[in-house]
């Protein structure tokens, strides 16, 4: 057995800003890894550069270094702080590629620093695919015939060898180019003279297609011993072809025989073993529908995003577990958190429930962009939804995602029989809508299968779902159709949606029959163990294991699956409310259903509802646990509305709604932030808004500098502007006051508005100053305003803090935007001298 | 619609479920397995026989069952629990629908059931007889009381007469006390000649076979109802061939040598437990179908060697004669279902018979 390193002092690279692909779960993950760290008593540093980074506040801001996650900035952290060691396992791809340069650069023996986890031989196997694929070969582990050809003969040579259908894709060093399928050689011949033509160097990648395979993933982890667990598998609905980060996944896996499932289990852990892999592994499979035949597809030994799904499915915790795993730790000996009483780490998750994946496009803000659904992720976001049956997960899935704003089963009608058939080929973003609208139509489940390369089992659930609605609508009101709604997933305000009557009547109707939802625990031992995980999601069944608090709780309502605008920055929001109200004692409930935010962190939370967000949930919710105060981050007009109708709740909807904005003139260049307590105005700080000339109006406005430019000379005059227009207002809490700035040193006053959330995260970062924390005290009345005061005295800026918006059109093939603050992926940070500002 | 039955349990509790597979009445010991695959594999191991099983992965029936997969021809459980069953056929392998093939054995099936509510009753209250019916009246629940299941549970499921599944191999004896069909499988791919014989055989018949190698089967109940004679069967043949035991097998095994056999509060059916080599501090996983356990402090240490600890609970997993090339296990290294992690064991036991061949020739 060897002997675990003991290191005083780590860097942990972060997962940078949001962008498509990679949402807050590397944020979410570094957090447990703080977490493990700090119990081995182990410093840790931190380079990010992601503004809604929770685990940055989570460390002493000397040890948070806000730079480009780049060779260069760690090589000068190494040189200036001499961490003992560095982890790069929850800094994405990017951490693969820069741990091999940092390997290569060779500071790490003149340094004396380690790299935490896998050895120079694993990153450079998993990074270069030729010999990954001449390893596995002698591993006897199946991967896709692929070879370069410089000819046409060679290419038909090839495609002998291996039989249609083959993939021809042109080979060229600068850009990303098309894939070409082809099933025959007509086909091939076309293919090729395209490809030829497009590749300058003359070569073209022929590989055999696995298109139409099922897409399985595994999920596993290992200790340096040896010993392992398959922590799960995961299903995509949708077959290769299309990317799994756009697919529909299911937890566990439904449609594979034992012997299917135990060969992909067993395969993972050879490549585990092979690869000497120390942590979490993701291994993605392609399963043959015709025999048993498969292919390993792709290896990830690092924390990804299907990891973040595999912790939410089993509540086993990945991250933190792993981070004893990569040091050294024996999986035996890694003591689990404290809400785990019975289940050990070296316990298989074992599980009796069912999670489904539902991922969300972000179309609706980039209309222009290709919406087919292939092999490049397109998708934001997603949202899960956990049932007891494979309807009712995939029911709280879609209620929770972007089709269904609203409290019911979305659908898609009017559209001709042609286009349906061509969206089962070509699926598009409502893909899940169109399958359900081709089973109403009377396509057979046997079509549909062959069109869409889906297993009939799905039909068969989608099927039960038209049934089970049909069946609702047609008896309305009825205690049968509240049970068969209720069986299927559909939640009170659905069946309230479908009724057509009020929300009100269905809890009324479900007194009447005596129907009370349960909520059961998502933990990893199917029941054998009695647990305290406190994550819950609701079914109607026997037997109810949430009991509510006895001190007093406060509800956070999340914000849901990620989209495009402010919603990483949200997650940021909603996880530093709950750290706060924590804090002031209440015991905190959090209800969400983004499998990747922060606020879903089991350390961050009391206990968790992983439930559509939704009225009829909610209220459910707030049924049993009956929260002291209860808030919601974000504008959400439609749910605080019908919640402060209801007198007893105590809603705070943080920051205060943006409909109270005043703007006078819509172009706006600067600000100055305001903290108001009752009749006290405190100034906190000027910004700038960015520069070109387009991103003057306040929609456009994603690029923000603190303080504002020149603010020695501008500064005082514009607050003191400021105060004035506030002074004798009703505003509260955190304000801004905005001027345009109409010709060199003209400023008008532009409107005031509170702190969008966006601006508050950025705030928080640059004056080092918890706004959401200072704002939910100040809700809770128990806000220290001298303090705040004496601390806003010492923040006099000493350097810029700079953040600027990033966007996804590039990714998404769209051009022409001008990048509204509703198209935002996510947002960078930096910190610039102020003297060296002043010379460039 | 459906037919509404009822699950209900010697300690008076009832569920309400529909009816799928057998509408017959049906009475048996109920128990829980948490494996998440291979329902198909679970439902027709001999080692449920009189079990009504509960299964708490809550979709089964997904994929139908095919051909490749029975664990045995006449599945013997007495019935199947779930939360919702699929009553599909769709691999590309021969397969029919868990329905039609609940209905064509005579195994009632019952969904809808709050199974994990009925796992935690379970763990608390232990293994219990249970029925499903039609009516949960006091009538039913008295017959349910009055119902002694049997214990003469090895020679309902065992082959009355030996029967041969020939391979050009190693000669293997498998004693089948309520055979799994892994076990076949596993010898047959390592190319065995293998001979079912009766649980009842005696080692002068079985040696009359000039086996290479025997193996205990695995199989339903408690050793303890088995009669003195298997036992003086397992200690004449330990010491004259290779010996591999799996299972009820195992349990045979240590009891033949002098150990003690408990039973579990509550029984052990899953593949989730780690299951550690103590010679390597190894862990790795198998299916576990788990009643009764080998009392650790019964074993006689200068005969047998614990090899194998279930770290959850720690029941003991696996023993090896210290004089004789002879191990048991108690998980099911098959694989089926469950995890192959140490299927392997097949392949010592072959080694095991080269080695005493190559002595004896030696």
């Amino acid at each position: 057995m060897t002997m675990a390193d003991n290191y005083n002092k780590v860097l942990i690279i972060g997962g940078g800003p949001t962008t498509l692909g990679s949402e807050n779960e590397l944020d979410a993950a570094a957090f447990e890894k703080v977490i493990a760290f700090k119990k081995m008593g182990t410093k840790v540093l931190y380079l990010d550069n992601n503004p809604f980074s929770v685990v940055a506040d989570e460390i002493q801001a000397a040890n948070v270094f806000f730079q480009t996650i780049n060779l260069e900035n760690i090589i000068n952290i190494i040189t200036k702080e001499h961490p003992d060691a560095i982890l790069f396992s929850v800094a994405g791809l990017l951490g693969q590629k820069l741990a091999l340069q940092l390997y290569q650069s060779g500071i790490l023996e003149s340094e004396h620093v380690a790299i935490i986890g896998n050895s120079l031989t694993t990153f450079q196997t998993v990074a270069d695919s030729d010999r990954l694929r001449q390893l596995l070969t002698d591993w006897n582990e199946p991967v896709i015939a692929s070879r370069t050809v410089a000819s046409d003969d060679d290419a038909v040579e090839f495609v002998r060898e291996i039989g249609f259908p083959v993939i021809v894709k042109p080979l060229s060093t600068d850009h990303d180019t098309s894939r070409i399928i082809c099933f025959n050689m007509d086909d091939l011949e076309a293919a090729l003279q395209y490809s030829f033509d497009q590749t300058y160097i003359k070569r073209c990648s022929i590989e055999q297609s696995i298109v139409g395979f099922k897409e399985i993933e595994m999920v596993g982890i290992r200790d340096v011993d040896g010993n392992k667990i398959l922590v799960t598998g995961l299903e995509n609905m949708d077959p290769i072809g299309i990317h799994s980060g756009d697919s529909i996944i299911f937890a566990p896996t439904q449609t594979l025989i034992n012997e299917e499932y135990q060969r992909l289990r067993t395969a993972t852990f050879k490549i585990m073993d092979a690869l000497n892999i120390t942590g979490s592994c993701h291994i993605q499979f392609a399963q043959s529908r015709t025999d048993s035949d498969y292919f390993v597809t792709k290896i990830s030994p690092y924390f990804t995003r299907n990891t973040a799904l595999a912790t939410k499915a089993t509540a086993y915790p990945i991250a933190y577990v792993s981070t004893f795993l990569e040091v050294g730790h024996p999986l035996a000996e890694v003591r689990l958190p404290s809400k785990y009483s019975h289940i050990k780490p070296l316990l298989e998750p074992t599980l009796d429930h069912i999670l489904v994946k539902i991922p969300l496009w972000p179309f609706e803000d980039i209309p222009d962009a290709d919406q087919h659904l292939d092999t490049v992720m397109k998708s934001v976001g997603s949202t899960i939804g956990i049932g007891r049956t494979v309807e009712e997960a995939i029911i709280k899935a879609m209620h929770s995602s972007q089709f269904s704003p609203r409290d019911i089963l979305p659908s898609v009608q009017n559209i001709d029989d042609d286009d349906v058939i061509n969206q089962l080929i070509h699926p598009l973003a409502s893909r899940i809508l169109i399958l359900i609208e081709a089973l109403r139509r009377g396509f057979s489940i046997d079509d549909l299968a062959e069109l869409t390369k889906i297993d009939q089992f799905y039909f068969y659930k989608l099927k039960q779902l038209i049934f089970a609605q049909t069946f609702v609508q047609t008896n309305p009101l009825t205690a049968e159709s509240i049970k068969m709604g209720h069986q299927y997933g559909f939640g009170d305000g659905m069946l309230a949606e479908l009724w057509n009557t009020s929300i009100q009547t269905v809890e009324k109707l479900n007194q009447d029959n005596n129907v009370q939802v349960t909520y059961k625990e998502v933990e990893s031992s199917a029941g054998e163990f009695i647990e305290n995980t406190n994550i819950f999601y609701s079914s109607y069944e026997l037997e109810n294991e949430s009991q509510p608090f006895e001190t007093d709780s406060a509800l956070v309502i999340g914000r849901g699956g990620n989209q495009l605008g402010p919603n990483a920055a949200a997650d940021y929001y909603t996880s530093q409310v709950l750290i706060q109200l924590h804090k002031s004692g209440y015991k905190t409930i959090v209800l969400n259903n983004n499998p990747n935010a922060v606020s879903m962190s089991p350390q961050l939370s009391d206990k968790q509802y992983i439930e559509p967000i939704q009225l009829g949930n909610i209220l459910n919710i707030i049924r049993l646990e009956r929260p002291k105060v209860i808030v919601l981050p974000g504008n959400r007009h439609y749910l605080a509305k019908n919640l402060k109708q209801r007198d007893e709740l105590n809603i705070i909807v943080l920051p205060p709604d943006q409909k109270d904005a005043q703007l006078i003139r819509p172009e706006i260049t600067n600000a100055v932030d305001y903290f108001i307590d009752g009749n006290v105005i405190l100034p906190i700080t000027t910004i700038s808004y960015s520069v070109t000339s387009y991103k003057r109006n306040q929609r456009y406005n994603t690029n923000y500098q603190q303080p504002m430019n020149q603010f020695t000379q501008y500064g005082q005059k514009l607050i003191a502007e400021g105060r004035k227009q506030l002074t004798g207002g009703h505003w509260q809490g955190l304000v801004q006051v905005l001027f345009e700035e109409t010709t060199p040193g003209n400023f008008k006053f532009a409107g005031i508005r509170p702190i969008r959330i966006t601006e508050t995260a950025f705030l928080t970062k640059a004056t080092g100053i918890n706004w959401v924390r200072v704002l939910v005290k100040k809700n809770l009345g128990n806000l220290d305003l001298v303090r705040l005061a004496e601390l806003l005295s010492h923040t006099e800026p000493k350097r810029f803090a700079i953040m600027n918006g990033i966007f996804p059109f590039e990714a998404l093939h769209a051009r022409n935007h001008q990048g509204s603050s509703k198209q935002e992926v996510g947002a960078s940070l930096q910190f610039k001298n102020i003297d060296q500002q002043k010379k460039e | 619609m459906p037919t509404t039955r009822y699950l209900i349990l010697e300690d008076g509790t009832s569920y309400t479920g529909q009816a799928f597979g057998s509408l017959a009445t049906t009475t048996g010991e109920i128990i829980t397995n948490s494996t998440m695959n291979g329902y198909q594999e679970i439902i027709t191991n001999q080692v449920h026989h009189n079990q009504i099983i509960v299964f708490t992965q809550p979709s089964i029936g997904n994929t139908g069952l095919d051909q490749n997969a029975y664990e045995s021809i006449l599945p013997s459980a007495k019935g199947v629990v779930v939360r919702e069953y699929e009553n599909l056929a769709t691999d590309h392998l021969k397969r029919i629908s868990l329905d039609r093939y609940l209905k064509q054995h005579g195994i009632p099936g019952i969904y809808g059931i709050d199974t994990r509510q009925l796992r935690h009753h379970l763990q608390n209250q232990g293994t219990m007889k249970a029925s499903i019916v039609d009516v949960d009246d006091e009538h039913a629940f008295d017959q349910l009381s009055a119902t002694v299941l049997t214990n003469q549970q090895v020679a309902q499921v065992a082959t009355p007469k030996p029967y041969p599944n020939p391979g050009e191999g190693d000669n293997v004896i498998v004693v089948d006390f309520g055979l799994k069909h892994g076990i076949l499988r596993e010898l047959s791919k390592r190319k065995c000649n293998v001979t079912v014989v009766p649980w009842d055989t005696s080692s002068e018949q079985i040696m009359d076979f000039d086996p290479d190698g025997v193996v205990l089967s695995t199989g339903p109940g408690s050793p303890n109802s088995l009669p003195e004679s298997v036992l003086h069967m397992i200690k004449a043949i330990e010491s004259q061939v290779p010996l591999m035991a799996i299972g009820l097998g195992h349990q045979l095994f240590g009891l033949a040598n002098g150990a003690r056999i408990l039973p579990l509060d509550v029984e052990h059916h899953g593949s989730n437990h780690p299951i550690k080599e103590i010679i390597t501090n190894e862990i790795f996983y198998a299916d576990q179908e788990q009643g009764y356990e080998i009392d650790k402090k019964s074993i006689n240490h200068k005969q047998l060697l614990i090899t194998y600890l279930d770290v959850m609970n720690g029941t003991i997993q696996g023993l090896r004669h210290r004089d004789f090339p002879a191990f048991s296990v108690e998980f099911l290294p098959d694989g089926a279902p469950g995890p192959k992690d140490r299927v392997d064991l097949f392949d010592d036991f072959i080694e095991m018979m080269a080695v005493r061949r190559r002595n004896d020739n030696g």
